[in-house]
């Protein structure tokens, strides 16, 4: 690294602080001071900026023990609220994660609404059960706990705080319901989450200051960096943090279960990391604006690993409440509380200031160059291309309802495709359909199609399909190339004959 | 303030023109939120801007006309302790009726909601709640 002209230590600063004359901002009244004064003046005056995010953060959990029964119990399976926690550690030892459902209540309650009723203080139903062992002879227990009869709760999340997330929409002609929240029909609007300026590790990229042991706001209450988060990408300015903190001092208002509608539970997590300015280049690093940090539209619409990339965009224009798709102004969801990250970033600001807060000496940096490496894959997952039946009967509009019954009554199927003169694909008629029509006395197939049928792609992927089958209440699909050109067809029966496959 | 009234037509009432006449009589203006009709008759859902006597009137003609009429009051509501203004609804309100604030809180004006309810079930701390009366 370049020589600085400013430089600080974290020593010298907790002494300002000790003092009461540290200067302490927040990362958005950082953006005015280094644009108005330049980097080395700001880094200069300024020595701590406080930043902030509240989203939901499903990579969280906490570290609960309960202490030994008499006669004790090696807890097997543990159930809070009938939310199951992991027990594949000791005795009495569970981790209980955000994103496990309730066994009752679905998606109404989960594992983050477990952990917000502990910081509340409420009662926890636990059940457990166990296989007994000469050292642990009991096999039950049901008990209610509150967070103080534990001997330990520690919230500890393995990804936490992303510096900047995708933004989200969907091209399908469908509402969808993804962990982006609920996204309307042909771009009816765009979600996405994160900070922006106050985005905690945006405010230091290059991790000059954000390392292990580095003493955060978590929940609340004052918590630590212990690791790089899972799914760490710094070069990609994706990165994340693991953190923990005493789950038992944190306050309800920054640690909240949530429900993401059709899709399960989580929990938001409040968090706010200081950025100690011990140069000129964290000073510049903490001057970023809403105008500087992009990130991609991403459409949500196509299941695959890699979403198609629609546009770039800056958190300046998610934040303004509209930005332009295909052009037209579509409005935005954040989904993470700007109002809370501001709270958070003033609260952190506010401990500095009144000395409740001091800043910790990293002992070990994170990763700069760590990449997020996609699943080992064994064998590539099939699309509709490798298992439709590329010959496909199809009949005209105009074709009579008695010729198509013909054909249901000669072959073994229960979907008629029917095309125009070029072969495009104008809707399906089902064997059900003709049964109806037969007896409603109507007489063309045009009278009696689905015209908007649910079609798959040659290349989707076999799961997506299985998927569109499942909630649409269907049982076979038209496969169609770009412009809508029948290409074959796929039945739950291809999918079966799939299995098959596998199995051998 | 404005009132929002809900009109229920039974089959036979969906043939005459009754909001027409009743605008060109009164000279009001009505404005329908939503509307939905089927073989067995229908329902729309007036906002009127009016003093309440012109209010009444109206409402008075719709009933001699064999329209049934309900007033609906404070429908939905928001939740300000449990609302941690992440945003979720807003984009999914087709009216406009929830909005983010300049400091980023969830602003509810009930005036403009037409009761979809598709803001409810993206809450994901269930702050907003309909209730029918």
């Amino acid at each position: 690294m370049t020589k600085t002209k400013v430089n600080k230590s974290i020593a010298e600063i907790n002494d300002r602080i000790k003092r009461g004359d540290a200067v302490v901002v927040t990362a958005e009244e950082m953006v005015e001071i280094v644009r108005e004064r330049g980097e080395v003046e700001a880094a200069k005056e300024v020595d701590v900026v406080t930043t902030g995010t509240f989203g939901a953060m499903c990579s969280s959990g906490a570290w609960l023990n309960f202490g030994h029964a008499d006669p004790p119990i090696k807890m097997q399976r543990v159930w809070l609220n009938d939310v199951e926690a992991y027990t594949g550690v000791a005795a009495v030892d569970v981790y209980i994660g955000a994103t496990q459902l309730s066994e009752t209540r679905g998606f109404e309650y989960g594992g983050g609404h477990v952990i917000e009723d502990l910081v509340r203080g409420k009662e926890i139903e636990v059940r457990a059960i166990a296989y007994g062992t000469d050292c642990y002879p009991r096999k039950e227990l049901e008990i209610s706990v509150t967070k103080d009869d534990l001997n330990q709760a520690v919230l500890s999340n393995p990804r936490n705080a992303y510096q900047r997330y995708v933004a989200a929409t969907n091209s399908r002609d469908e509402t969808i319901y993804t962990y982006m929240g609920t996204l309307l029909p042909n771009y009816g609007n765009v979600t996405y989450s994160g900070s922006g300026a106050l985005s905690p590790l945006h405010n230091d990229p290059n991790y000059e200051t954000i390392g292990v042991g580095t003493r955060i706001f978590l929940g609340g209450a004052q918590g630590y960096i212990f690791w790089e988060g899972t799914q760490h990408a710094p070069t990609k300015a994706m990165g994340t943090i693991m953190t923990i903190g005493n789950l038992k001092e944190m306050d309800a208002r920054y640690i909240r279960g949530a429900t993401i509608e059709k899709y399960g539970t989580s929990l938001y997590v409040g968090l706010g990391i200081p950025i100690p300015i011990i140069n000129e280049r964290v000073a510049k690093t903490t001057g970023i604006s809403d105008e500087d940090i992009m990130t991609n539209l991403t459409d949500y619409g196509v299941p695959r690993r890699e979403r198609p990339i629609l546009k770039e965009v800056t958190y300046a224009e998610l934040k303004s409440g509209e930005v332009e798709v295909e052009g037209k102004e579509v409005p935005v969801s954040p989904l993470s509380s700007l109002k809370q990250a501001r709270e958070i970033a003033g609260i952190l600001k506010k401990w500095i200031e009144d000395k409740k807060f001091f800043l910790a000496q990293t002992v070990e940096g994170l990763s700069t160059d760590q990449v997020f490496k996609p699943i080992k894959h064994i064998t590539a997952a099939p699309v509709a291309k490798d298992l439709m039946t590329r010959e496909v009967v199809t009949a005209k509009p105009s074709d009579s309802i008695t010729s198509a019954a013909k054909i249901f009554a000669k072959r073994n199927f229960d979907h008629l495709p029917i095309v125009d003169e070029k072969g495009k694909l104008v809707g399906i008629v089902t064997s059900w359909d003709i049964a109806v029509a037969v007896g409603t006395g109507k007489r063309k197939l045009s009278e009696i199609l689905t015209p908007k049928a649910i079609v798959a792609s040659e290349n989707e992927p076999i799961d997506a399909i299985a998927r569109k089958l499942e909630t649409h209440r269907i049982s076979g699909v038209p496969v169609v190339g770009t412009k809508g050109e029948l290409r074959g067809i796929l039945t739950s029966e291809d999918l079966s004959k799939l299995i098959g496959r596998r199995r051998k | 303030m404005t009132k929002k009234v809900l009109l229920r037509y039974s089959a036979e009432k969906v043939k005459e023109p009754i909001l027409a006449s009743i605008i060109k009589e009164t000279d009001t203006l009505l404005n329908i939120l939503h509307a939905e009709f089927s073989a067995e008759g229908g329902e729309i859902l007036l906002a009127i801007d009016a003093p309440d006597a012109e209010v009444n009137r109206v409402i008075k003609l719709f009933e001699q006309k064999g329209i049934e009429t309900k007033e609906l009051k404070r429908a939905i509501q928001l939740d300000e302790e449990k609302c941690f203004d992440c945003g979720a609804c807003i984009s999914l309100c087709p009216t406009g009726a929830l909005r983010l604030t300049d400091d980023y809180s969830i602003e509810l004006d009930e005036d403009k909601c037409i009761y979809c309810e598709i803001c409810v079930p993206s809450c994901p701390v269930r702050a907003l709640k309909v209730s029918k009366f």
